[in-house]
């Protein structure tokens, strides 16, 4: 056995016991000074029924379609933060507002009919993301009746691009310069930050990435970015929320490591973007 | 073949009065009957027969009959009869002279078949025994002595109004009789008790003679369209339509509503069986703010009659009033924000929300300014009576003070707005609503227990009467809603309604976990309405349907507009009859209501009236004594065209309302109508005076009978009975029956 042969069989060998590791470990499980929190337990009201539930976009990852759409075998970036995050930000609602809110997380395909059943939907680190056509035309179709898409936890020029990729595609008349729909930046005047808190004093909320957070920005993605699409009558159809990690903030809420101004910014945004989308 | 056997008409015998003319005492004769039989009877059992006791009762009853009819004959029976004397009293003969009279049947006019009756003979005969008034009947009445001059143009028939004038000039004239020749097709609202009582008082038999046919065999006539006097624009309206036709079953027909030479709506129908009424409902746009003078008319089918019945006018006032609807949700739920993005799309309702997002927390939207229920639900009247509309959502009624509960109560039955309860967690039965005030108004009688309401699929189906109704409206073709529906998407919840109370109606309903409930239910209360629908996951029709597809969006728009339509403002003005068909005479109504909307006594009230021609006119209105709050008024229309009135309310000299009534006059429209012969009116008449009704070819026995008449100057008559040709056969029947019977039984 030659070294090149060595080479290969010792970098072949430490991914496979590197992958097999991560396999084991499952999805959603960070690492580092915001340790292994174990299994998320179920709560035992998890098959109540609710009028709303954290709608969970499962998205195809950039990448592992190889142009033709679909899902890879690793990690995918749909899965950050899930389900922990998901779970400690209903607790939230139930207990900050008086909207029925189902205990766990509802996983929804974008390309189903049963997208259709829940009108508002969270999309994470979508600067990951890579939606098929047929996806693209259904969830036109969902925010052109009234459904409502929130997207988190994509930073910097590239993840913007690759987010915008799949999005002119949902909406092609971005592309169109002054066209009828825009990407364009949210006042503080407007309602989605006044609906139950007044939020005009928003600062960016950093992913635990930055931890100890001397910086709370990610790649080049230095300011917090709150942007959105209109529909026709100025009601907001979709909310992007870039350079910001929001996912983060809800799920290390717990966490004494994470800085709580950042959960409780967090919260009130998730908060008033859903009630926003309930009243809109 | 009556007169024959009984020498006298028919007529005689109802007026006359039976007496016996011999000296005799009357009541001799029954004893003198009894004896004779007992006589006989005794006679038959002595002489003793072989006949059984049935045979010998049988001719028993035959020689008894027989004895009995020559005793009555001895008693002289006769007919005492009041009869006019001849050459003292007058007839009066009424001639309908209407345009109905033009119509041709037969070859030849009414009118003609009318004069060859009189010139035949009828006006000589009677010319013989009485002085003849003419009177010639349409929009007024009038006397006349040619019959040239009759020209059958008049633009109604009147005939209460013209025996009334003939009943009053028996007052001072001997009038014996009156034969009134018509094709009973009054138009003027029918004869009153009154007029009948007085004709009885005076004693006076109005005889009648029917002209046209009782049935026309090939016609088709509108005979009454509803629409609503006002409405909301771009509202869609209903037109109801009722037909009714001869000679064109199962054929298919096209009724068409315009407005102007514009068409709002058109539908093609089935026609149904021969005289059957038939009703078809039309939906419009009402369009932009402004009157509407609305044409409906079914399209001319061959070989019909009478065309000039196949069109109708009705106005509406459309109005840019946009009522405002005050919706009060207890939690964020989808119900809400689907049914706001609904009404978004309404250019002529506001919806006004407030939504509890948190325990402490109401968001408001739609409101006119800040201040807008600044401090929650109102608990003023003024605030809440503000709303023509409410909607009451996931809320638990103890979320409302007492005195709240009782203010919805009230909006509802005294300012005559509309409360809609929806489904949810702590709506109905579940938000306690059974105990409280608002239970009362609700058109269900809640279930007793709680957990009515679950997170579980139901499917909505309409009930027959929301087939007809505008409300559940999502396809303005009837055939092609009932399709629509079958096609929406389940709902996402149910709650359980309970019981619909007497009176309310089930406009869709739900199966739901197996069983079937009310989903949709009305009712009206007190001066307003309230409904329930019972879920809050309609959201779905809007989510699992195309985005084109505009089911929900309709529904609600049609749920809202029919919650706040019936609500009135401070003025509700108004005429009973909006469309004066050869009338002059329009009452004027309007009802006053203060700020709280109690009635308004001490108003000043005027309706400042623009009419065709440059017509204006102030009319003042009058408290009506019996009603508080109400004023009323009648105005003459001296001519055709449409009249648009504005009724002012001042209290203390400051405006504090006003509202619009419209109508119109239109002449030559009434006779076109109800053209065949009105047969059961004529008939009626005449039975109710003690007249007959007559057909022209019978008209030659009318000379006879005119003459018995207790009315005018009479003198009464006897006939004798004794010597009727009937007398002389019922004797020889009897005697005849009896000698056959006993010759069959061997005793001859």
């Amino acid at each position: 056995m030659n070294r090149r042969v060595m080479l290969s069989v010792i970098v072949t060998g430490l991914f496979v016991w590197t992958s097999a590791y991560a396999f084991q470990r499952g999805f959603g499980r960070s690492r580092g000074p915001f340790g292994d929190y174990g299994e998320v337990p179920t709560p035992s009201d998890a098959n109540d029924k609710t009028e709303w539930a954290f709608a969970r976009l499962r998205y195809p990852q950039w990448g592992s379609r190889g142009g033709g759409g679909g899902y890879g075998r690793r990690r995918e970036s749909w899965t950050t933060d899930y389900p922990k995050a998901d779970r400690q930000f209903v607790q939230g609602v139930r207990r900050l507002t008086r909207l029925s809110t189902k205990s766990i997380e509802q996983v929804i395909d974008p390309e189903s009919v049963e997208l259709f059943n829940w009108p508002w939907v969270y999309a994470v680190e979508v600067g990951h993301w890579d939606l098929t056509d047929a996806q693209c035309k259904n969830l036109r179709e969902y925010l052109d009746r009234g459904g409502f898409l929130m997207v988190d936890d994509f930073h910097g020029t590239q993840e913007w691009e690759v987010f915008m990729a799949s999005m002119v595609r949902v909406f092609p008349e971005l592309n169109q310069g002054a066209g009828t729909r825009a990407i364009v930046e949210l006042e503080n005047k407007d309602a989605i930050f006044h609906i139950i808190y007044d939020l005009d004093d928003r600062f960016q909320v950093p992913g635990t990435v930055n931890y100890p957070f001397t910086k709370t920005y990610e790649y080049d993605g230095y300011e917090a970015k709150w942007r959105g699409i209109y529909d026709d009558k100025h009601r907001l159809m979709v909310a992007i929320c870039h350079n910001m990690d929001l996912g983060d903030a809800w799920e290390w809420a717990d966490s004494p490591n994470y800085p709580e101004k950042y959960t409780s910014l967090a919260y009130r945004i998730g908060i008033n973007y859903i009630v926003y989308s309930m009243t809109h | 073949m009556f007169e024959l056997l009984f020498k006298y008409p028919l007529g005689l015998f109802s007026k006359g009065q039976l007496v016996l003319l011999a000296s005799w005492p009357a009541w001799i004769l029954p004893l003198c009957v009894a004896v004779v039989a007992a006589l006989l009877g005794m006679a038959l059992v002595r002489r003793g027969t072989h006949w059984g006791k049935l045979r010998a009762m049988t001719i028993w009853l035959l020689e008894s009959a027989l004895a009995a009819v020559v005793l009555i004959m001895l008693w002289q029976p006769a007919l005492s009869v009041a009869t006019l004397k001849p050459q003292q009293n007058i007839v009066a003969v009424v001639v309908d002279d209407s345009r109905s009279m033009a119509l041709v049947e037969d070859g030849e006019t009414r009118s003609a078949q009318l004069l060859k009756t009189l010139r035949g003979g009828l006006l000589d005969k009677l010319q013989k025994k009485f002085q003849v008034r003419l009177y010639r009947m349409g929009g007024e009445v009038q006397r006349f002595d040619k019959l040239e001059s009759l020209t059958a143009a008049q633009s109604a028939t009147r005939i209460g109004a013209t025996l009334k004038q003939v009943v009053a000039e028996a007052g001072s004239l001997p009038i014996g009789a009156v034969v009134l020749m018509s094709d009973g097709g009054d138009n003027s609202g029918g004869i009153d008790l009154q007029t009948i009582s007085e004709i009885r008082r005076h004693r006076i038999p109005v005889h009648t003679i029917g002209y046209g046919k009782e049935k026309f065999a090939h016609d088709v006539e509108i005979s009454d369209v509803i629409t609503p006097s006002r409405a909301l624009a771009d509202s869609r309206l209903s037109a109801v339509v009722t037909l009714h036709q001869r000679g064109y079953e199962n054929q298919k027909a096209r009724i068409t509503l315009r407005d102007g030479q514009k068409t709002l709506a058109t539908q093609e129908i089935k026609l149904k069986t021969d005289g059957a009424m038939q009703t078809e409902t039309l939906l419009f746009n009402a369009g932009a703010a402004g009157a509407r003078n609305l044409t409906i008319t079914v399209d001319p089918l061959q070989g019909e009659e009478n065309v000039k019945n196949n069109s109708v006018m009705r106005l509406v006032h459309v109005t840019d009033a946009k009522p405002r609807v005050l919706y009060i949700e207890g939690e964020p739920r989808w119900e809400f924000k689907f049914i706001r993005r609904a009404i978004e799309l309404d250019k002529s309702l506001d919806l006004v929300t407030m939504l509890r997002t948190t325990q402490n927390k109401i968001y408001r939207q739609g409101i006119a300014n800040p201040k807008e229920l600044e401090d929650g639900f109102p608990v003023k009247v003024e605030e809440l009576f503000a709303y023509s509309g409410l909607i009451i959502g996931s809320v638990e009624a103890s979320y409302f003070s007492t005195a709240q509960q009782e203010l919805i109560r009230q909006f509802v039955d005294r300012r005559g707005g509309g409360v809609l309860f929806l489904g949810g967690k702590d709506s109905l039965a579940d938000g306690g609503y059974a105990n409280s005030p608002m239970a009362e108004m609700m058109p269900v009688v809640l279930p007793n227990h709680k957990g009515t309401f679950l997170r579980e699929p139901a499917n909505p189906e309409l009930t027959a009467a929301g087939r007809d109704s505008l409300v559940a409206r999502i396809d303005d073709n009837p055939e092609r809603n009932v399709e629509r529906w079958k096609k929406l998407p389940f709902l996402m919840n149910f709650q359980e309604p309970g019981t619909p109370k007497p009176g309310a109606v089930v406009l869709a309903e739900m199966m739901a976990q197996g069983k079937k409930m009310p989903l949709l239910i009305t009712q009206n209360y007190g001066r307003g309405r309230s409904a329930v629908f019972a879920t809050a996951g309609s959201w779905r029709w809007q989510m699992q349907m195309p985005k084109e597809d505009m089911s929900h969006e309709m529904f609600w728009q049609q749920m809202l507009r029919w919650l706040v339509a019936g609500a009135p403002g401070h003025v509700v003005a108004g005429t009973p009859k909006q469309l004066l068909t050869d009338e002059t005479q329009t009452p004027l109504r309007a009802e006053v209501r203060d700020r709280n909307y109690l009635p308004a006594s001490d108003a000043v009230v005027e309706a400042r009236i623009m009419g065709p021609e440059g017509i204006s006119s102030t009319v003042p209105l009058e408290p009506d004594p019996l009603t508080p709050g109400v004023y009323t008024a009648t105005y003459s229309a001296e001519k055709p065209g449409a009249y648009m009135g504005e009724v002012i309310v001042k209290r203390n000299g400051v405006e504090e309302g006003k509202d619009v009534v419209m109508f119109r006059r239109e002449d030559g429209v009434a006779e076109n109508f109800h053209a065949e012969q009105n047969r059961e009116l004529l008939e009626k008449l005449s039975s109710e005076t003690g007249g007959r009704y007559y057909k022209p070819a019978d008209v030659s026995k009318l000379s006879e009978e005119i003459s018995y008449s207790e009315a005018g100057i009479t003198t009464r008559e006897t006939k004798d009975l004794w010597n009727m040709p009937f007398v002389f056969f019922l004797l020889v029947a009897l005697r005849s029956a009896e000698w056959l019977l006993r010759r069959k039984w061997g005793a001859v």
